[in-house]
């Protein structure tokens, strides 16, 4: 039966990937299916954003993974033969959909970035490639066409309340051999910095540990989010795993990025694509980031910062 | 004493990708290495093995150039590796991939834990590791930054999700997939480098494989992605310095 399928283990994710299925359901008149765990009003929700069926997923023991549904999900996909399935790439989602694809003997889009379908009904799917330097045209010879979405590619489809759909509820399916143990929720750093007008952004070229100390003061000035590059979080642990932007971290879309000591890998520059406007302080004239960037100051940290601290201090009256 | 199967992939090196004009992607001075997760993968192998003492084998599959990383795999510490190279191999699609790993496996490696990199440095599309798990039939653990086999011959993972960390644990066989936070991979010496080249390889052809089912995707181009930036540079002088701050508010992104 054609149709439009979205998953995701959260409901504002669900949302977001309404917005690209209820595009796609209404070119060819099919219907919208969202799969989504039984939680509050979720089901609501995802009908007034647009879809026309909820499956909803009963919660799982405590011990239980995500993983257990996709027996389940790919049964139910094997027997109505969905044209397309969008699925939220988090970590789990992302495990998730490569299983399913796996199951289903199809092909599958991973942290698809752009779809559309194109006169002759193929989907073309975008996604990057070569740590963020290519873009991936790709399409799909087999059902169901499968993606997965990274969070916040896409606005949540806006609600209409009008709306009505179906709703059926899976039974619990059987318990797996991989047994969660512990969940252990991490502090937030101050706060999420995906959400962030500002972010400063400290890289290798920061000396020492302390150092940070500057970014920080930067950020509190402008009223801005810390974050870093990999090696900063990854092999100095200077900072959680949670503020490193990039291909592997997070997509990061301020209005203003100040990158200090940034070198500018690709890979990095690939979570900094959306920022409106991106700056650059670094000593090395020929680091990469001078080319992603609108403004850079060549120059060695400890000369500039003082003076760029002052100055914003002067432009903004604090 | 666990038998490891650490998988790997030889891939280009992105950093010597030239961007021509009109977007085109220019492969003509381009050098390859290991996938960069994938030298975790074999380093947790090995780490493992000095615990628990076992094996450690490295597989690919890939064109015939990629002897060169079956080479250097076994500089990192595995002991034996299988490869099976072909030109027909290059630019393998996962769906492919996860099935020539699994046949190999299946056929001619006794193993307990099966090691892959989160993802891969060129396609990046993490889905090696998930889809060799069912096409072997045995669990999947994703995203792992820490790794244990207890005494019981189970293992115990932390894999790092959105909102923290999933402890997980299951009995062996298992298929992992790790993050680089799970260890610092080990630079191989002159010495590694030597003994390495002593070190077995067993060569499968493509006729000794099933025939390897069409990609599931096809690209249809590949494009440089573009940054088009104004690219303005400012000196380290306090007059500079003060234009460059005219400039971020004539922008309007600081009050």
């Amino acid at each position: 039966m054609p149709g439009v399928w979205i998953f995701a283990e959260r409901n504002d994710l669900a949302l977001e990937l309404l917005t690209v299925a209820g595009g796609l359901a209404s070119q060819t008149g099919v219907k919208v299916t969202a799969i989504v765990p039984d939680q509050g009003d979720q089901a609501d929700r995802c009908i007034a954003g647009g879809a026309d069926e909820i499956v909803l997923l009963s919660p799982l023991g405590e011990d239980m993974s995500l993983a257990a549904w996709i027996p389940v999900i790919a049964a139910e996909a094997k027997g109505a033969d969905p044209d397309i399935l969008l699925i939220a790439a988090t970590a789990r989602g992302k495990d998730f959909a490569a299983r399913l694809a796996a199951r289903l003997d199809t092909g599958l889009c991973s942290n698809c970035t752009a779809l559309h379908r194109e006169g002759d009904g193929t989907i073309v799917m975008e996604r990057l490639a070569y740590g963020g330097t290519a873009v991936d045209r790709v399409s799909c010879s087999t059902r169901p066409v499968m993606a997965t979405i990274p969070p916040r590619t896409f606005a949540p489809a806006p609600a209409d309340t009008g709306r009505s759909g179906e709703i059926r509820k899976l039974p619990l399916p059987p318990s797996t051999p991989v047994r969660v143990i512990a969940r252990k929720t991490k502090d937030r750093s101050s706060q999420d910095i995906t959400e962030a007008k500002t972010v400063i952004c400290v890289g290798r070229g920061m000396e020492k540990e302390e150092d940070i100390n500057i970014a920080r003061q930067l950020a509190e000035l402008v009223g801005g989010e810390v974050g870093c590059t990999r090696p900063i979080s990854e092999e100095l642990h200077w900072l959680p795993d949670d503020l490193c932007i990039g291909l592997s971290g997070v997509q990061v879309k301020p209005d203003l990025y100040v990158g200090l000591g940034v070198s500018g890998q690709i890979q990095h520059v690939t979570g900094i694509r959306g920022v409106r406007v991106i700056c650059a302080v670094n000593k090395d004239e020929n680091a990469p980031i001078f080319q992603a960037a609108d403004l850079g100051i060549i120059g060695d940290l400890r000369e500039v910062m003082p003076r760029l601290i002052e100055e914003l201090k002067k432009a903004t009256g604090r | 004493m666990p038998n490891i199967i650490a998988c790997c992939k030889w891939v280009i090196d992105e950093a010597y990708i030239r961007k021509g004009p009109a977007g085109a992607l220019d492969f003509s001075t381009v050098d390859y290495k290991i996938s960069d997760y994938d030298r975790n993968a074999i380093e947790e192998a090995v780490c493992l093995k000095g615990l628990h003492g076992g094996s450690v084998t490295v597989l690919t599959a890939g064109a015939p150039e990629a002897a060169k990383g079956v080479k250097d795999a076994l500089s990192r510490g595995a002991e034996q590796a299988f490869f099976a190279g072909d030109p027909s191999f290059n630019q393998l699609e996962s769906s492919q991939t996860a099935a020539i790993l699994g046949e190999i496996i299946r056929s001619r490696i006794p193993y307990d834990l099966v090691i892959c990199g989160e993802g891969s440095s060129d396609q990046y599309a993490q889905q090696v590791g998930p889809r060799l798990a069912e096409n072997l039939g045995i669990p999947c653990i994703s995203y792992v930054q820490k790794l244990t086999i207890g005494e019981d011959g189970r293992i115990l993972a932390e894999r790092r999700v959105e909102e923290g960390v999933e402890v997980v644990e299951a009995p062996l066989p298992v298929l992992v997939t790790v993050l680089p936070e799970i260890n610092t991979p080990r630079i191989p010496g002159v010495r590694d480098t030597l003994t390495a080249s002593k070190k077995p390889v067993v060569a499968i052809k493509k006729e000794e494989l099933p025939p390897v089912g069409a990609a599931r995707l096809q690209t249809m181009g590949m494009t440089a992605t573009r940054m088009e930036r104004n690219c303005e540079k400012f000196a380290a002088t306090p007059e500079e310095v003060a234009r460059f701050v005219g400039a971020l508010q004539k922008l309007g992104v600081i009050s």
